[in-house]
């Protein structure tokens, strides 16, 4: 891969990464001591306080693309991209506000747990195969970037790099579990955040900003010389409805993944996980405040100093090699490589507790904990070893976009979570019809398998917006629709919510014993809800 | 006592999905009202300034009132169901 990024002295990088590798290693190391039951594999023990809880949270969420991807696309599509990232943080507090606190109280390592009591083992198998799908892209993605930084940092192929960087990284968090996981995302997510901040305030300095005391939102100064420079970088440049498209794709969407409702889960307490959200906002704002600033300031050194990034991806490294000591682009590049593993370890995570807890759940109802924890420990493994062996020759299909899966999840599993867990009368059947019509459907109309069936077309389309604003109002309205016709088919009666089913609901919010037939069993809302979602799909179907 | 407990969650959901959804989608507004668009803060325009705020203090304010609001409300649950707990022991004795 042709670089325009190379550090003067390479192995100042080595010993950067290294001292970052022993350190996972040490707290892996620790946090295996600690490990000894399922509570403890999957959840942490249900023993994260809210700062490293919040730490831990951000850390996940922001993965390699923060550093790499996300400051490209900024340079290509300018401010509208900000936008997108932007709408990202409300993502951990909704999926706590809406089930996470609720999935805490019922003691849940994965979303995929609740799934099983309330609508049994045949969603739970449709529902996890979505899951592990979409946790082996994300992996896949993160894995890829992974071998790309190695690559970058050491001057070696990328094939030596991907096997050395994977087996180094799957090494530690397998060792680890959630406790690993968990310290280890709050460690990383120091590093990430120093590297992305401190070192812009000396590149800030150097371009000639007052600012550079205060990075992320205090480079106003060098506005005027950038509207002279790029006059339509603040352009808001697409319609509402390109606005209005983020929420079904990219706000519904992270709300199921599995791996951002882990970390809710691991919380001590239902009141720690509300105070880790907050701890999270804080910690994500200033990091993603740091990644507008990277993106702004690579346009403004592009358009000031006339000089061409051929690869955006690497601007932030760019910026750090021309204008800071190669310590700091060396440390920089180490934040990089946390921000990546922080996302594996738990993507990994996910896929660990999806099948040792869930599927082996389903399939082995009777095995003991110890033996499902074996599982999940050789589920860990397998994905990990998974993501490395398809990022050797990736499918175009799987590495497309990370962001594309986001939609995907949003139509197959977020309506099973959110009705399921405000809604008495989510059938069984409804579910599994609607979750798997409607993703194959987004999958059919995205231009990634079917370019000739397409809704929407370019950019909207790449990243699901557009098959988005069709499958998710559609996969929440069938849902609905079909949950109510369903439930008075007597010829259907083994799948509507059994009494069983219905008080988990209830006991989940909180109500104990104290179960009421009438309450979260309402049809009026739903029915309107459904109206609004196939307005928002006619809207969607609309030429792009 | 339980029809209130049960609206009140009701309306707490709604309400704070509202807010986290207007903190996270603001630019849209900019969008919806270009006559917005105009002014200027900190020396950035508003429509690039205000949505990046909102989206970092706007929506650690609304965790931090949501949390407390959310907290308290489980409080009540818990007393809720603690004596519900009691009731029924005493009307089993």
């Amino acid at each position: 891969m042709p670089s325009e990024y190379a550090l003067s002295n390479v192995w100042i990088g080595i010993g950067v990464v290294i001292v970052l590798f022993i350190i996972f290693y040490a707290v892996g190391y620790m946090a295996s001591r600690k490990t000894t039951s399922d509570e403890d594999f999957y959840a942490a023990g249900f023993s994260i306080g809210p700062v490293t809880n919040g730490l831990g949270m951000a850390a996940t969420w922001a993965s390699l693309a923060t550093f790499l991807g996300v400051i490209a696309l900024i340079l290509k599509l300018q401010v509208p991209f900000v936008y997108l990232w932007i709408q990202w943080a409300i993502s951990i507090p909704l999926l706590t506000l809406l089930y996470g606190t609720s999935l805490r109280r019922m003691k849940a390592f994965t979303p995929a747990t609740f799934i099983k009591a309330r609508y049994g083992n045949p969603s739970t198998i449709v529902i996890v195969c979505w899951m592990i799908l979409i946790m082996i892209m994300y992996a896949l993605g993160q894995m890829i970037g992974l071998g790309r930084a190695f690559e970058l940092l050491f001057g070696v192929p990328y094939n030596t790099a991907l096997v050395v960087a994977g087996l180094a990284t799957v090494g530690f968090i397998t060792i680890g579990g959630m406790y690993g996981a968990s310290y280890n995302a709050a460690f990383q997510m120091i590093v990430m955040t120093i590297a992305m901040i401190v070192p812009m305030g000396a590149i800030m300095k150097a371009m000639g900003s007052s600012g550079w005391w205060f990075p992320p939102l205090a480079y106003g100064d060098m506005v005027p010389d950038m509207l002279q420079a790029i006059p339509t970088f603040f352009d808001m440049k697409y319609d509402f409805r390109w606005y209005f498209a983020l929420i079904p794709a990219f706000t519904l969407g992270p709300v199921a993944l599995p791996h951002l409702a882990m970390r809710v889960f691991t919380s001590s307490s239902v009141k720690s996980a509300r105070w880790a959200v907050v701890w999270f906002s804080m910690f994500l704002g200033l990091l993603f405040s740091g990644t507008y600033v990277v993106g702004f300031a690579g346009n403004y050194f592009t358009a000031s100093t006339g000089r061409v990034i051929a690869s955006p991806d690497q601007t932030l490294l760019i910026l750090n090699v021309f204008y800071n000591p190669t310590l700091v682009a060396a440390f920089v590049m180490g934040g990089a490589v946390a921000a990546g593993l922080s996302t594996i370890g738990g993507n990994l995570m996910a896929i660990a507790g999806l099948v040792g807890s869930d599927l082996m759940g389903v399939l082995a109802p009777d095995m003991d904990t110890k033996k499902k924890m074996k599982w999940g420990y050789a589920a860990l493994l397998i994905g990990g070893l998974t993501a490395i062996i398809l990022a050797f020759k990736p499918p175009k299909f799987l590495v497309t976009s990370i962001l594309w899966a986001f939609g995907l999840l949003a139509t197959t599993a977020t309506p099973a979570i959110l009705l399921g867990v405000w809604w008495k009368e989510a059938n069984k059947l409804a579910l599994i019809v609607s979750s798997t019509f409607c993703g194959v459907l987004f999958i059919i109309i995205s231009p990634h398998v079917l370019p000739s069936i397409c809704v929407g077309k370019g950019l909207v389309a790449a990243l699901g917006m557009s098959g988005g604003m069709v499958t998710i109002p559609l996969s929440f309205a069938m849902f609905i629709i079909l949950s109510i016709v369903f439930n008075r088919v007597s010829a259907l009666s083994a799948y509507a919510p059994t009494l069983e089913d219905k008080m988990v609901i209830d006991r989940i919010h909180g109500w104990g014993d104290q179960y009421e037939e009438v309450r979260y069993s309402a049809i009026t809302v739903p029915i309107i809800v459904a109206i609004v979602c196939m307005a928002i799909f006619f809207w969607g179907l609309q030429p792009w | 006592m339980k029809d209130k407990l049960y609206r009140k969650e009701m309306w707490i959901t709604v309400i704070f999905s509202v807010l986290l959804l207007l903190t996270g989608h603001s630019a849209s507004i900019f969008v919806l009202f270009p006559s917005l668009q105009t002014g200027t803060m900190w020396g950035f325009p508003t429509q690039y300034i205000v949505p990046i705020l909102l989206g970092w203090f706007g929506i650690a304010g609304v965790c931090l009132v949501m949390t407390l609001v959310c907290n308290k409300f489980d409080d009540e649950m818990e007393a809720f169901a603690e004596e519900n707990k009691k009731e029924k022991i005493i009307a089993k004795e």
